[in-house]
C-alpha cells in the first residue's frame, strides 16, 4: 500500500514534468542573447523582449487581439447573461434544445466555424474582415459565459427574487439589484476565461486575416514558421504570466470547481 | 410566466446564433450536395476516391486514436493520485493542471519544436550521452504531432476524471476493504468500474479534440497534413472551396458521431442513469 | 475475559487529539451502543475499530490477539455506513457476494449464503435490482445482509437509521436488535439518538470529548446518570446546586440558601455522588396549594411563568428562588400563567450528579 502510492506519487510527478517541463524551457531559453534559440542558453539578455517593442506587427496584433476578445465579450455577455438567466430560471418547453442550441459553439470544430464563417460572413454578406473576426469570437465565447453564469445561478435561490417582487420591485429591478450582485463573481470569472479564450483562439482567426488584420496567435504562427529567433519565447513567457495572473483571479472568483465539472 | 418577457431574454442569442453560426453551416453542408446545379454526392465520392486524402484521413485517425490512449495511461494514475492526495496538494497539483490548459496553444506546440528539432534538446541530449549518432528526426511527423497533442489535451483528461472521482463515495471503498478486499481490488472492482463512464466522456473529449486541432499539426506536422491542416490548404492556399466544404462537412459528421456514440456507451454504464 | 478491548489509546488529527487514553471493553455477544452528540468522538472510536484509521497510540485487542496493525481486509468485521456505501454498479445480489466472492467460496455456496441472508433482512425477489432502485429501508437492510453474510466476528454500525424517515427507524431497529440477537453476533453501534440507543442496547457507552462519561446497561443510565452532562443529554432538565450534604441518615438530607431535601440512597452508587441535583421535567409535580418549604422539605413554592401545551400534558416555566423549574403535568385544568404554586421534588426521583 506504501509502495503503490510511492510509486503512483513518483509517477503524477513525471506527468507533471512532462506538462510543465516545456513551458520551464521556452521560459529560460527567452533569456537567450544570441539569434539562435538554445538550451541551456548562452548568457542572460533582455533583447528579446526589447524586439517584442520594436516589431510593429506585434504590438498591432496584440491590440488588435485584445479589442476583439474585449468587444466580442462584451457583445457575448449582452447576449448570454439574459439567456443564461432565462435557462437557468424558467422552465419551459424547448428548454433542452436551446441549452444545446448556445452550448453547440463548442462541439462544432473550430476550423469548420472558422471556415465557414469565412465563407458566408466575409463573401457571401460581404462583412469586413474586422467584424467576421468579431462575431467569430463572439460566438466561440458564448458557450463559455452561459455555462459558467448558469453555473453560478444553479448556486441562487430564486426565492429571493420572488422574495424582492413580492416587496414590490419590477422583474427588471430584481434582475439588477438582487440577481446581479449575487452572481458578480460568476460573470467576472465568465468574462475571464471566455477572454481567455478568445485571445488564444487561432481556429477562427487563422481564417480571418487581411490587409492590417491578424490576431497576436496568428502572427506568433507565422512567425515561427519563418523564423527561429528567441523572440517567441520571450511573448510566451509574457501569455504565459498573464495567464498565470488571469487564473489566480479565476481562482478567487469561483475556484477551479468549475473546470472540473463535466 | 410571461412569454414575452422569456422571447425578450432567449431572441438575440437564438438569431446570433442562428445568423452567425447555424445558417452558414447549413449552407455549407448544402452546397457539398450541389454541383453545377445538380444534385449529387460527386463531391464525397470524389474524396473517399482519393488516395491522398484517405491517407490523410487515416494519419488524423491514428494520431487521435495513439494521442487518445496515451493521454488516458498517462492522465488516469495522475488523477487518480491528485484525488486521494490532501486537500492542500490536491489545490496546488489541480491549479498547475488547469494552467497549461488556460496557456496559448501556439505557446505549447512551440515549446516542443524547441524539444523535438533537429538541432532541439532532445537531439543534443541524446546525442551528448553517445545514444545515438545522428539527430532523430522526429519533427514534423505524426509521433511530434502526437506528442504536442498529448501534451494539449493531458490536462482536460486529468481534470475531468478528477471530477468525476472527487464525486466517488470513497465510502465505497472502506466497504469492500471491510468485507475483505485488499486495496488493488477495491481499486479494481470498485473505484475503476465507477470511473469508467468519466474515462470515456475525457477519452471523447481527448479523441474529438485531437481530430479536430489545427495550431499543433500545423506547426509540429510541417508537410505532414492531418484533416484540419488539410481543410485550411483547400481553402486559403488552393482556393477550393467546394473541398473545404466537403472536408468540413465530414469533420462534423465524425464529431457527432464519435460524440454520439460514445455518450450512449458511458450512459449506458452510468448505474445512475 | 472481555472480547475486545481498546487499551490507552490516542487517535488526533491536525495536532488535536479526538481520543486520548481511551479504554473499553466489550463482552462476547453483547451490543454495545457508543452515544453522543457530533464530535464526541464515537465515529472515531468505531473506525478506529474497524481499522479505517490507525490509533497513535495504545492497543486494539480483539479476541485475545494484537489487532492494532492488522489491516481493514483482514479483520472479518462487518461494517454498516450511515450512507449504506451500497456499490452503485453491482445489483443487491452482487453486493452481498462481494464479500463472500473473495474469500474464494465455490459459487454454489456464494448462492446458497447470500439467498439466505436476503431472506433474513426480507428482500427475497430483490437480488437482480440495483442499488438506485431501492428505498432508504430496503438499502439498509441490503446493507446489513452485505455485512453479515461474511459471519462477521464483529459488527459494526454507524448511524445506521439517521437516514430513514421517523416511523422506518423504529421498525428497523427492532429488526437490528432481533438479527443481532438471533445470531448472537458482538456488535458496536453508533448513534446520536438516544431512544435508539437505549432501546436495542445491553451496554451503553455515552461519549463527551472523547472521553465515556459513564458506561452502563441503558435502564441504568436512563435513571442514575452519573454526571451533569449525562444528566443533560438524556433529558434531566433540572438542577439544583446544593451546599450542604449529608449522608449519615437513612436518605441524604441536603440543603440550600435554608431550603431542605432529601434523596434516596442507591445501593450501587451511580446517581448519588456529587452536589448538584438533577430532576426529569416529567418526575416534578406542581401543588396547588401553598406549603412553607422551609418546614417541609423537597418543596419550593413558586410563580408559572409560561405554559404550553404538549398534547398529552402541560409544559410549565415555573420561578422559584433557587432558579427556573420546568415541569411537565397531566391534567385537565391547566395552572394560569402567574399563579402562585409548589414545585415537589419527589426524594426517589432526584439524582445527585458531580
Amino acid at each position: 500500500m506504501k509502495e503503490g502510492n510511492r510509486a503512483l506519487s513518483l509517477y503524477t510527478l513525471l506527468v507533471f514534468i512532462f506538462l510543465l517541463g516545456p513551458l520551464a524551457i521556452i521560459s529560460v531559453t527567452s533569456f537567450e542573447p544570441g539569434t539562435i534559440l538554445k538550451f541551456p542558453p548562452e548568457g542572460f539578455s533582455l533583447r528579446w523582449y526589447k524586439n517584442i517593442f520594436e516589431v510593429s506587427m506585434f504590438m498591432e496584433t496584440f491590440k488588435t487581439s485584445v479589442i476583439v476578445s474585449m468587444l466580442g465579450n462584451l457583445l457575448a455577455l449582452l447576449l448570454g447573461v439574459p439567456a443564461a438567466y432565462a435557462l437557468s430560471r424558467f422552465s419551459f418547453r424547448g428548454r433542452d434544445t436551446l441549452n444545446a442550441l448556445f452550448l453547440s459553439p463548442v462541439l462544432i470544430p473550430g476550423i469548420v466555424l472558422g471556415f465557414t464563417l469565412l465563407r458566408y460572413l466575409i463573401v457571401v454578406y460581404g462583412l469586413p474582415i474586422y467584424a467576421g473576426l468579431l462575431i467569430g469570437h463572439t460566438v466561440i465565447m458564448l458557450p463559455f459565459i452561459i455555462r459558467v453564469i448558469a453555473s453560478s445561478l444553479a448556486n441562487f435561490d430564486f426565492a429571493v427574487e420572488e422574495a424582492a417582487q413580492s416587496l414590490g420591485a419590477g422583474r427588471l429591478y430584481t434582475f439588477y439589484k438582487i440577481v446581479l450582485p449575487n452572481i458578480r463573481s460568476g460573470i467576472m470569472a465568465a468574462i475571464l476565461i471566455a477572454f481567455l479564450e478568445s485571445f488564444n483562439n487561432v481556429d477562427i482567426s487563422v481564417f480571418m486575416t487581411g490587409p492590417g488584420v491578424s490576431t497576436l496567435p496568428i502572427q506568433m504562427l507565422t512567425y515561427v514558421q519563418n523564423y527561429f529567433d528567441p523572440t517567441i519565447a520571450a511573448i510566451s513567457v509574457i501569455l504565459m504570466v498573464l495567464t498565470a495572473a488571469l487564473m489566480f483571479i479565476i481562482e478567487r472568483l469561483m475556484g477551479f470547481a468549475y473546470f472540473t465539472k463535466r | 410566466m410571461n412569454k414575452r418577457f422569456l422571447y425578450l431574454l432567449l431572441l438575440p442569442g437564438i438569431l446570433f446564433l442562428a445568423a452567425f453560426m447555424l445558417i452558414p453551416i447549413m449552407l455549407t453542408i448544402a452546397s457539398t450536395f450541389v454541383q453545377d446545379g445538380q444534385l449529387t454526392l460527386e463531391g464525397y465520392l470524389h474524396f473517399f476516391r482519393d488516395g491522398y486524402f484517405n491517407r490523410i484521413l487515416f494519419t488524423t485517425l491514428r494520431v487521435s486514436v495513439v494521442t487518445t490512449l496515451v493521454c488516458v495511461v498517462l492522465g488516469y494514475p495522475a488523477a487518480y493520485y491528485i484525488s486521494r492526495t490532501s486537500a492542500r496538494k490536491k489545490s496546488i497539483l489541480l491549479a498547475l493542471a488547469i494552467f497549461p490548459l488556460l496557456t496559448s496553444p501556439v505557446v505549447r506546440s512551440f515549446s516542443w519544436m524547441i524539444i523535438l528539432g533537429k538541432k532541439g534538446l532532445l537531439n543534443t541530449f541524446l546525442l551528448s550521452t553517445g545514444l545515438i549518432h545522428d539527430p532523430l528526426e522526429i519533427m514534423y511527423t505524426p509521433v511530434a504531432m502526437m506528442v504536442g497533442l498529448v501534451h494539449l489535451f493531458l490536462p482536460l483528461i486529468i481534470i475531468t476524471l478528477l471530477g468525476v472521482m472527487e464525486n466517488l463515495d470513497y465510502e465505497l471503498v472502506l466497504a469492500a476493504r471491510s468485507l475483505g478486499a485488499s486495496s488493488f481490488t477495491a481499486f479494481r472492482k470498485i473505484i475503476f468500474p465507477l470511473t469508467v463512464p468519466g474515462l470515456i466522456i475525457g477519452s471523447i473529449l481527448v479523441f474529438v479534440g485531437s481530430l479536430t486541432a489545427y495550431t499543433t499539426p500545423a506547426l509540429l506536422g510541417g508537410k505532414e497534413r492531418v484533416i484540419s491542416t488539410f481543410l485550411y490548404q483547400n481553402a486559403m492556399t488552393l482556393n477550393d472551396w467546394q473541398a473545404a466544404s466537403v472536408i468540413a462537412v465530414i469533420m462534423i459528421v465524425i464529431t457527432f458521431v464519435v460524440v454520439g456514440l460514445m455518450n450512449k456507451w458511458a450512459n449506458r454504464l452510468n448505474p445512475k442513469g | 475475559m472481555a472480547l475486545l478491548s481498546l487499551e490507552q489509546v490516542s487517535v488526533a488529527y491536525d495536532n488535536h487529539f479526538i481520543l486520548e487514553d481511551f479504554n473499553l471493553q466489550l463482552e462476547k455477544g453483547q451490543l454495545l451502543s457508543l452515544l453522543g452528540p457530533s464530535g464526541c468522538g464515537k465515529t472515531t472510536t468505531l473506525r478506529l475499530i474497524a481499522g479505517f484509521l490507525n490509533a497513535e497510540q495504545g492497543k486494539f485487542m480483539f479476541s485475545g490477539q494484537d489487532y492494532t496493525h492488522v489491516p481493514v481486509n483482514k479483520r472479518n468485521f462487518g461494517f454498516v455506513f450511515q450512507s449504506y456505501a451500497l456499490f452503485p454498479h453491482m445489483s443487491v445480489y452482487d453486493n452481498v457476494a462481494f464479500g463472500l466472492r473473495l474469500r474464494k467460496l465455490k459459487e454454489a455456496e456464494v448462492k446458497k449464503r447470500v439467498l439466505r441472508m436476503l431472506d433474513i433482512v426480507s428482500l427475497n425477489d430483490f437480488e437482480k435490482r440495483l442499488p438506485q432502485s431501492l428505498s432508504g429501508g430496503q438499502r439498509q437492510r441490503v446493507a446489513i445482509a452485505r455485512a453479515l453474510v461474511i459471519e462477521p466476528d464483529l459488527l459494526l454500525f454507524d448511524e445506521p437509521l439517521s437516514n430513514l424517515d421517523a416511523n422506518l427507524r423504529v421498525n428497523m431497529r427492532v429488526e437490528i436488535r432481533r438479527i443481532q440477537q438471533e445470531l448472537g453476533i458482538t456488535t458496536v453501534y453508533v448513534s446520536h439518538d438516544q431512544e435508539e440507543c437505549f432501546s436495542i442496547s445491553d451496554q451503553v457507552a455515552v461519549m463527551n470529548q472523547g472521553k465515556i462519561e459513564q458506561l452502563d446497561h441503558p435502564a441504568a443510565i436512563f435513571k442514575y446518570p452519573a454526571s451533569e452532562y449525562v444528566a443533560r443529554f438524556i433529558g434531566f432538565g433540572n438542577f439544583i446546586s446544593f451546599e450542604n450534604r449529608n449522608d449519615e441518615g437513612e436518605d441524604i438530607e441536603l440543603s440550600t440558601k435554608g431550603f431542605n431535601f432529601q434523596a434516596v440512597k442507591r445501593l450501587n452508587g451511580a446517581g448519588n455522588k456529587g452536589l448538584l441535583g438533577a430532576i426529569r421535567p416529567d418526575d416534578l409535580q406542581l401543588l396547588v396549594n401553598v406549603v412553607d418549604s422551609k418546614l417541609v422539605s423537597n418543596t419550593l413554592p413558586g410563580t408559572v411563568q409560561v405554559s404550553t401545551y404538549l398534547g398529552r400534558s402541560y409544559q410549565y416555566e415555573v420561578e422559584t428562588e433557587l432558579g427556573t423549574f420546568t415541569v411537565n403535568q397531566e391534567m385537565e385544568e391547566p395552572f394560569r400563567q402567574g399563579q402562585r404554586v409548589t414545585v415537589y421534588f419527589p426524594k426517589e426521583k432526584l439524582v445527585l450528579v458531580q
